[in-house]
C-alpha cells in the first residue's frame, strides 16, 4: 500500500505529527486556549500558533477569543458538522462513551472501568451524566445530539428490547434496555451487540475494510461474535446470529452462564482463565495475565495459548458453515497477539473443511472498535433519515 | 493506541503447540503457577486504643506489587486509623508491620515517606494559592546549584501527568481553578514525585461528579499498571468492585471479611460492612 504520509524524519512529517498532537488534545479536553495547548502538547507557543492558524483555515478547529486568568487568549475547539452522534459501548468490565459529528469526527472520548457485576440502573444513569457532561465540555447541548448508538456484550431480542438470554449479565436481566436509556437522555437510541457493532467498525474503517465476508470475534471478559456479509452484521432471526462464545466445543465440558454445558466461553472466556490463577495475588484481570505472559511465565503463555486453540475450534466450525475470507480477532484478548493467534489459526486450519482456511487477524481499532461501531451506526441511522442534509 | 506485542518468543511457542495433541476438554495446566511474590506490606495483628475507645483490634491487612485492595467499612470501622498506622501518623499498641518480607517500626510521617509509603488524605493538603508544579514539588523542590530548577520541575511535571494520561490543561495553573477530580488528579501526582511503592487513596471519589469520578478511577488503573501496591479507603461498593482485586472489611475494629473481588457481589460486601454476616474468621 503506496501511502500518502511523508517519509518519515522529514520537515513534513513533523509538521504532521505536531497537528496530530493537537488534535488529540482536544479531543481529550473539549476545548483549550493556545497556551494551555502548548502546554499539554509541549510544543511551543509559535508552533502552536502556526498550526491552529493552518488547521483552521483547513476548517479543522475553531477559534474564539476569550480570556483566562484576565489575559487575552484565543479558545480552539475542533470544528464539527452541524449535528453531533454518540456511542456508548458497555462492556463486561468496562464503560467507553464517544462523541463525534456526522462526518465521523471523533470529537470527545472518556471511559471508566466497570465493577464485574453491574447494574443497569447505576450505569445507564452515569453514562446519561458523563455524555452530558462531554457534550457541555464540546459547547454544545444534549438537543444537539442526533442519536445514541450503544453496545453491549449480549445480544438484546428486538422484540421486547431485554437481552435474550437471562443470566449472562444478571444486573441487566429483564431490562427494556433502548427504552430505559432513551427516558434517561431523552434521544432516540439503539442497542446492538458489542460484537456485531466491533465487527462492523473493523469493516468500516479497520482491519476487514474491503472484505464481503468476515468473521469478527471479540475475545475479553466474554466471547461474541459477528458475521459481516456484504458491509453490514447478520443479525438472525431474533439477534442471536454469531454468537460465538456459545458454540459447543465438548458436550462433556464445564457448565455455561447460558445454561448449556461446554460453551467456548466456558474455557476461553476472561473468568474461565483467570479461574485458572485463582490463589495467584498478581494475576486479577486480563491485562495482569496479559503482562505475565510478555514477561515470558510459561503458565500464562500457556493457558493464553489453550485458549486460542479452543477459539480456534469454534472458529472452524463457524467457517466450515459459513466460509468467510477473514477472520477478525479483538477485544482484551486481542492484544496477545501471536501468542493467541498461533495456536487458534492451527487448530482453525485443522478442523476447516477444504484446504483454505481464512486468513486470522488481530482488529486494528483495539478496545476502541465497539464504541466506534456505535458511532458508525449511529450515522448510519441518522443518514437514512437526513439524506438530503448529507449528500 | 499502543498495543503489547508478544512477537519474539512466540514462535518457540507455536511449534511446542504444533506437536501436542491434547484432548480439547482437559483443562489447562496453567492452575498449578505457585504465587512467589513477596507481599509489598504485611501489617499483622494491629491493635489501637485511644483510651477506653478500641479503634483496632487484630487486624490483618496486606497488600502485593500491582494490586489494589480496598479497605471498606461503616464509619469508625478504624479504615483511617489502619492506615493512619502504616502511614505513621499513629503507632500501633500491637501488632507488626513489615515491607517487603523486613519487619520495619514507622515512628513517625517522614520515616513512612522514606520507606516509599505516599498516602492522599481526603482534604487533599493542596495548596491552593501555588500552581501545579509548585504544589507537586512542595517540600522537595529541585535546585540546579541552590537555585529552583523551574524548568526541570515543570518538564517532570508534565512528563508525569502524561504518563497517568491526567487531564489537566495547564501545569502553571493555579489548583484553586481546577474541578476536583483534577485536583484529585494532582494530590495523587504529588504523592508519586517521591517514587513510593505503596500509594494510601482515602476517599479518592467522595464528592466528584461523574466524570471526574472516571478520571481518578483510571488514574488507579494506572498505578495498579506502575507495579505499585495501593490501598484505596472508600465508601462506594461499585467503585470498589470497579478498581479493586481484592476487598478487606473491617467491622468495629475487626476484620470482617476478605474477599477476592470477583468472587463477590455487593450484597456480600454490604452485609460484611453491616454486621449482617459474620465473616470474621
Amino acid at each position: 500500500m503506496q501511502s500518502r504520509h511523508p517519509p518519515p524524519g522529514s520537515q513534513t512529517s513533523l509538521r504532521e505529527a505536531n497537528r496530530a498532537r493537537i488534535v488529540e488534545s482536544l479531543k481529550r479536553h473539549g476545548h483549550l486556549t493556545q497556551v494551555e495547548l502548548a502546554g499539554a502538547t509541549g510544543l511551543s507557543a509559535a508552533t502552536i500558533s502556526n498550526i491552529v492558524k493552518e488547521l483552521s483555515g483547513a476548517g479543522v478547529v475553531n477559534t474564539a477569543a476569550t480570556s483566562r486568568s484576565g489575559r487575552r487568549a484565543v479558545e480552539v475547539t475542533l470544528a464539527r458538522r452541524q449535528g453531533l452522534v454518540a456511542g456508548l459501548h458497555i462492556s463486561k468490565r468496562h464503560l467507553r462513551v464517544a462523541i463525534s459529528d456526522v462526518d465521523r469526527t471523533v470529537v470527545a472520548e472518556n471511559h471508566l472501568p466497570l465493577a464485574a457485576d453491574h447494574r443497569h440502573d447505576r450505569e445507564m444513569d452515569r453514562a446519561a451524566l458523563l455524555i452530558g457532561d462531554m457534550v457541555e465540555a464540546l459547547d454544545a447541548s444534549l438537543s444537539d445530539v442526533l442519536v445514541l448508538g450503544m453496545a453491549l456484550p449480549h445480544p438484546i431480542d428486538p422484540a421486547s428490547g431485554v437481552i435474550s438470554t437471562p443470566g449472562l449479565m444478571r444486573g441487566w436481566d429483564g431490562v427494556a434496555i433502548a427504552d430505559s436509556m432513551s427516558e434517561r437522555i431523552r434521544l432516540p437510541v439503539f442497542v446492538d451487540t458489542e460484537a456485531n457493532l466491533g465487527g462492523l467498525a473493523e469493516l468500516r474503517s479497520g482491519a476487514a475494510r474491503g472484505f464481503t465476508s468476515a468473521v469478527y470475534i471479540r475475545v475479553g471478559y466474554s466471547i461474541g461474535g459477528s458475521l459481516l456479509i456484504n458491509g453490514f452484521p447478520y443479525r438472525g432471526g431474533s439477534g442471536r446470529a454469531g454468537e460465538v462464545g456459545h458454540v459447543m466445543i465438548d458436550p462433556h465440558g464445564p457448565l455455561c452462564g447460558c445454561g448449556n454445558r461446554g460453551c467456548l466461553e466456558a474455557f476461553a472466556g476472561g473468568p474461565a482463565l483467570l479461574e485458572l490463577f485463582r490463589g495467584d495475588p498478581g494475576i486479577h484481570r486480563l491485562r495482569d495475565l496479559l503482562l505475565r505472559a510478555e514477561a515470558g511465565d510459561s503458565g500464562a503463555r500457556r493457558a493464553i495459548a489453550d485458549a486460542g486453540r479452543h477459539i480456534g475450534a469454534a472458529a472452524a466450525t463457524v467457517s466450515t458453515l459459513f466460509d468467510p475470507e477473514l477472520v477478525v480477532i479483538g477485544g482484551e484478548m486481542a492484544e496477545a497477539g501471536e501468542l493467541l493467534l498461533a495456536p487458534l489459526r492451527h487448530e482453525l486450519e485443522r478442523a476447516t473443511i477444504g484446504a483454505n482456511a481464512p486468513e486470522v487477524v488481530t482488529g486494528t481499532l483495539g478496545d476502541r472498535a465497539a464504541v466506534l461501531g456505535c458511532l458508525a451506526a449511529a450515522i448510519d441511522n441518522v443518514a437514512a433519515e437526513w439524506k438530503p442534509q448529507l449528500r | 493506541m499502543t498495543s503489547t506485542e508478544f512477537d519474539g518468543p512466540s514462535t518457540v511457542n507455536e511449534a511446542q503447540i504444533r506437536t501436542e495433541e491434547k484432548p480439547m476438554s482437559q483443562a489447562s495446566p496453567a492452575a498449578v503457577t505457585q504465587p512467589t511474590m513477596q507481599p509489598l506490606v504485611s501489617m499483622n495483628g494491629i491493635s489501637k486504643n485511644f483510651g477506653a475507645i478500641r479503634a483496632l483490634a487484630s487486624v490483618d491487612l496486606e497488600v502485593y506489587p500491582g494490586e489494589v485492595v480496598a479497605l471498606v467499612g461503616d464509619n469508625g470501622a478504624g479504615k483511617s486509623t489502619l492506615v493512619k498506622i502504616l502511614a505513621g501518623v499513629f503507632k500501633p499498641d500491637a501488632g507488626s508491620i513489615s515491607l517487603g518480607g523486613t519487619p520495619v517500626i514507622i515512628g513517625n510521617t517522614a520515616e513512612a515517606y522514606e520507606l516509599g509509603i505516599a498516602t492522599v488524605f481526603q482534604d487533599l493538603a493542596l495548596c491552593d494559592n501555588l500552581d501545579v508544579v509548585s504544589n507537586l514539588w512542595l517540600g522537595r523542590e529541585l535546585n540546579v546549584r541552590g537555585v529552583l530548577d523551574h524548568v526541570g520541575m515543570e518538564t517532570r511535571s508534565w512528563a508525569l501527568l502524561r504518563e497517568l494520561s491526567a487531564r489537566i490543561p495547564s501545569v502553571r495553573a493555579r489548583v484553586s481553578t481546577l474541578s476536583g477530580g483534577q485536583r484529585q488528579t494532582v494530590a495523587i501526582a504529588r504523592s508519586l514525585i517521591g517514587e513510593p511503592t505503596i500509594v494510601i487513596l482515602d476517599e479518592p471519589t467522595a464528592a466528584l461528579g461523574v466524570a471526574a469520578a472516571a478520571e481518578v478511577l483510571n488514574l488507579i488503573e494506572r498505578l495498579r499498571e506502575r507495579g505499585l501496591g495501593v490501598i484505596v479507603i472508600s465508601h462506594n461498593i461499585t467503585d470498589v468492585q470497579a478498581v479493586s482485586d481484592r476487598i478487606i472489611v473491617l467491622r468495629l475494629g475487626r476484620n470482617n471479611g476478605h474477599f477476592r473481588t470477583d468472587d463477590v457481589t455487593n450484597e456480600i460486601v454490604i452485609s460484611a460492612i453491616t454486621g449482617a454476616s459474620d465473616y470474621s474468621r
